[in-house]
């Protein structure tokens, strides 16, 4: 590859990330999917030598279903939901195949899709949700602090954290762990436990978070404090000192 | 004698501290938006002052920024763990069904 192409590769890589904070900035809508469309057909993106001429939605399915379902079961926590996030990024991959020419790998396209059908469905999911009845953060675990006596608001020694002997890297290895982590997330409400998906998987900001949710950031701080204590405590339970 | 003295002191000051700073109760909340936001100087304070006589919140603080460090490495990753392993037969099914309709 020349020098010239080569840059112009790299100037295409900067356009998509400047599109997707774009996309991310703005509501979702289809205006928003048809503008960045737009845009790339109009920026005349280099033709690459993709293999397969016509999008294959079968072997698609077959190559990426499986992956792209877990993906979103992990972070919607709804199997139903997940099946239909899925199925809708095949139909919008279908019709945006145009802007995809090969440059990224299918998968990584494809997620990136799902990304932001997640991210609709909990914006969905939050304008659909009744309104006025007060909403349940997640439990506030107070017996982790009842001490008797002077000491009350300190650690119960029964619930108190325990040193710990992990480093990330061997725990991403470990299927079981995840399991363990997922399970752990589960009897908190839908709200809080995608609060900390979004935050402490996906890695977005807090004011991304409550756009997306709409609430406010006090209330997502109380939601994810929450989420943690309970977690952190589940994961010791269940994963760090049983493994001794 | 002198280390049974020092032992005595050390032991006065943490419980001095502990019993004017704030509680773990509510310092574990701060340790949660000291993620999120940065704390004013006073919070920083009173933090830091608990972690230092308080080994339980110090490890608190530190599965905290494990746990976010580790589910983040796993962000990009295929999320194998998930019960069920995949699609469901009549899921799949529906979504060919569904995508061959719109080709």
């Amino acid at each position: 590859m020349d020098s010239h192409a080569r840059f112009a590769q790299a100037r295409y890589r900067n356009l998509d990330r400047f599109l997707c904070s774009l996309v991310r900035l703005l509501p979702a809508s289809g205006y928003t999917t048809l503008l960045v469309q737009e845009v790339q057909i109009d920026m005349n993106v280099p033709q690459g030598n993709f293999p397969h001429e016509s999008p294959d939605p079968g072997r698609w399915l077959d190559d990426h279903g499986d992956y792209l379902f877990k993906y979103a079961v992990f972070r919607l926590r709804d199997n139903t939901a997940a099946e239909d996030a899925v199925q809708e990024t095949f139909l919008a991959a279908l019709k945006a195949y145009k802007e995809f020419q090969g440059r990224a790998s299918e998968r990584t396209w494809l997620v990136g899709i799902l990304k932001h059908k997640i991210i609709d469905h909990f914006r969905r999911a939050d304008r659909e949700a009744p309104l006025g009845e007060e909403s349940d953060d997640g439990p506030e675990h107070r017996e982790f602090f009842e001490r008797p006596g002077p000491w009350q608001g300190h650690w119960n020694t029964n619930y108190a954290p325990n040193e710990w002997h992990a480093t990330p890297a061997e725990l991403i290895e470990r299927n079981d762990f995840w399991k363990v982590f997922d399970d752990c997330l589960s009897p908190l409400p839908q709200r809080t436990a995608s609060a900390f998906t979004l935050r402490e998987v996906d890695g977005l900001k807090s004011e991304e978070i409550c756009e997306i949710l709409s609430i406010k950031v006090n209330n997502l701080w109380v939601m994810l404090h929450r989420a943690r204590l309970h977690l952190r405590n589940c994961l010791e339970l269940n994963w760090f000192t049983r493994e001794e | 004698m002198a280390l049974k003295f020092y032992d005595k002191l050390k032991h006065s000051i943490r419980y001095w501290l502990l019993r004017r700073l704030p509680t773990c109760q509510q310092t574990v909340e701060k340790i949660s938006q000291s993620m999120e936001r940065s704390l004013s100087l006073r919070e920083r304070i009173n933090l830091k002052l608990h972690l230092w006589i308080c080994a339980w919140c110090q490890w608190y603080l530190e599965h905290l920024h494990l746990i976010r460090e580790t589910a983040r490495a796993k962000a990009g990753d295929a999320p194998d763990f998930v019960s069920g392993g995949g699609l469901s037969n009549e899921a799949r099914e529906r979504i060919r069904r569904r995508l061959t309709n719109q080709n």
